[in-house]
């Protein structure tokens, strides 16, 4: 039930995702408090039955939807039952694989943020280096990396390495394209203004050019974040022979045709997936609070 | 210091762009401010007016000709902060309080103040630093200061643009048609305030504008530019008492002059038609 309840929470943070680029709309004078109904963006409107009874209604459609499938095709759907009774039972088992997948994913996901940023920097400084860079960033941006993993496997082994190596990848280019746009993004009367008063780089870059592209940051990180998880499923579904994480729990329990397992295993990276999310928009809300983006 | 003028270019020219499709955007362009002018630039659209004025502050060089802000080149006057802009826009940084946008400055190039001193010879305009607080509230930024740049209007921002300038304490102020987004309403009362606080500090202005009554208005020097190629084809004094108050825009003789400063710009247009 939780699950499902997560995933109508990831569709409205995914419509954040339409964001304007300049802060040159004004805000509303501050009025009703957040946590009053006649806010427009009130904290608690979802006490009104007309904000949470479609989505309600929507799981109820869902949930007969399955339950029908799952008798008409017992190979493809298990009852909604058994798998909430394999994670009851075995929820020991969930959470310790999650933690290794969740701790890779993080693992490979800090990796790929420190490297795609200080490269960003980097290229955005010297531009020989950026015309070398930029367009294989923009072709590898494209490839499915995922698609290395088993590459990996064979080069790493078994052991966490070839996971890290899998979500740091994906996470790279999508934040090392964002942020170089960013950094470069600068409206050319404002560096005018610093130019003027011959700011040195450095003191542009720390004061103009890195706020300048935090929007452009958080806008990857957003798509980066979940996209870790599924690197390094993807990642312990190719190293066959590795012991542990939801992606091994997956590949072992398919083979077994232990369906209520599998799909509690997809349950809970979604339920991941979304913690991820949230993480990302509370940070977001705070650090970027002058941002439009910020305010939806 | 009165002997140096605080800006003077030297038969400047400027082209863009190659062969026959090349724009001549200044042409032999020479200009002496002495200190503490406010100097307007006047002509039609595409007559170099911006092109002279980036030029003047350092951010572009010219092909040929020479430039001397109090003496030195512009690279130098930057680097010693001597220069104040203020773009068509306001520019300010949307992620800081209207406070922290026009304090900024000051925490930048922490090392002009000393070499500024040796290009002025004295530090009396830069060693206090002005309280940025009591500019905002001379502008009518009070009550907005720790507001961030989205939740302002747009006149106020262009007013924390100016003050921005302001509190540099530039030797030379340079304004590239800083009201001309605004209605005519809040530009009338900007041209006041904006007089008001050049009244305090008597820095030497270049001031570029659309607007006859505008130049008239604020200046003590019209100089009418013309296009193809980008020129300067008159300068013209305005002989009129400070402080400027409504009364003087009643008077005669400011529409005298606003007919004077039209008759050239047409002069300029029909010249170059001919
Ligand atoms: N970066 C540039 N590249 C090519 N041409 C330019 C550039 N900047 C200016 N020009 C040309 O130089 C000429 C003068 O331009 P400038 O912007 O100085 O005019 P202006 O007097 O400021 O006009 P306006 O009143 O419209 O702002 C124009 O013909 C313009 O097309
Ligand atoms: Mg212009």
């Amino acid at each position: 039930m939780s699950g499902v309840r997560e995933v109508g929470e990831v569709s409205e943070m995914t419509v954040v995702d339409a964001r304007t680029e300049h802060a040159t709309v004004g805000r509303p004078p501050v009025e009703p408090s957040r946590y009053s109904l006649r806010h427009p963006r009130s904290r608690i409107a979802w006490v009104r039955p007309a904000i949470w009874a479609p989505f309600v209604l929507m799981v109820a459609v869902l949930a007969l939807l399955w339950h029908w499938g799952a008798e008409k095709l017992p190979y493809l759907l298990p009852p909604l039952s058994d798998i909430g009774h394999s994670l009851s039972s075995d929820l020991g088992y969930y959470t310790g694989n999650a933690m290794v997948t969740l701790g890779e994913a993080t693992a490979g996901l800090a990796t790929g943020f420190a490297a795609a940023f200080v490269l960003a920097v980097l290229t955005s400084e010297l531009p020989p280096l950026r015309r070398a860079v930029m367009p294989i960033a923009v072709v590898l941006n494209v490839t499915p990396l995922v698609a290395i993993a088993p590459a990996l496997v064979v080069a790493f082994g078994f052991g966490p390495t070839p996971k890290l190596v899998i979500a740091a990848l994906i996470c790279f280019f999508p934040i090392f394209i964002n942020v170089s746009a960013g950094l470069r993004s600068v409206p050319q009367q404002v560096l005018q203004v610093y130019r003027t008063i011959d700011a040195s780089r450095a003191e542009l870059l720390w004061h103009v050019r890195v706020p300048n592209a935090l929007p452009y940051l958080f806008a990857a990180l957003r798509i980066v974040f979940p996209l870790s998880i599924v690197g390094a499923v993807v990642a312990e579904m190719s190293a066959a022979g590795s012991a542990r994480g939801l992606g091994t729990a997956i590949s072992v329990a398919s083979s077994m045709n232990q369906l209520p397992v599998v799909y509690a295993s997809i349950a809970v990276l979604a339920v991941m997936g979304v913690l991820l999310l949230l993480a990302v928009t509370l940070v977001e809300r705070r650090v970027l609070h002058w941002h439009d983006s910020a305010h939806d | 210091m009165t002997g140096t003028p605080a800006l003077e270019l030297r038969s400047v020219h400027r082209t863009y762009g190659f062969g026959p499709s090349a724009t001549i955007a200044l042409d032999d362009v020479g200009l002496t401010v002495p200190a503490g002018r406010f100097v307007s630039l006047i002509g039609p659209s595409g007559c170099g007016k911006s092109t002279l004025l980036r030029i003047a502050a350092g951010l572009e060089e010219p092909d040929h000709g020479e430039i001397r802000l109090h003496g030195v080149p512009p690279a130098r006057a930057c680097a010693a902060k001597m220069i104040g802009l203020v773009p068509q826009s306001p520019a300010l940084l949307p992620w800081l309080s209207v406070l922290k946008n026009v304090t900024l400055p000051h925490r930048i190039n922490k090392r002009a103040a000393r070499r500024r001193e040796r290009i002025t010879g004295s530090g009396e305009r830069t060693t206090n630093a002005p309280d940025m607080r009591q500019l905002l509230v001379k502008a009518g930024l009070g009550e907005a200061m720790d507001k961030l740049p989205a939740e302002l209007s747009g006149g106020m921002r262009q007013r924390a643009a100016i003050v921005r300038a302001f509190g540099l304490r530039p030797d030379v102020l340079v304004m590239d048609e800083p009201f001309s987004a605004l209605d005519e309403f809040t530009r009338e009362s900007l041209q006041d305030q904006l007089l008001d606080l050049w009244d305090e500090l008597k820095t030497t202005v270049l001031f570029v504008t659309h607007s006859v009554s505008e130049a008239v208005r604020l200046s003590d020097t019209v100089v009418v530019m013309a296009p193809r190629p980008g020129r300067i084809v008159d300068t013209i004094e305005i002989d009129l008492p400070r402080p400027r108050n409504d009364r003087l825009f009643a008077e005669r003789r400011f529409h005298e002059y606003e007919d004077l400063v039209r008759d050239r710009l047409h002069s300029a247009w029909h010249r170059e038609a001919a």
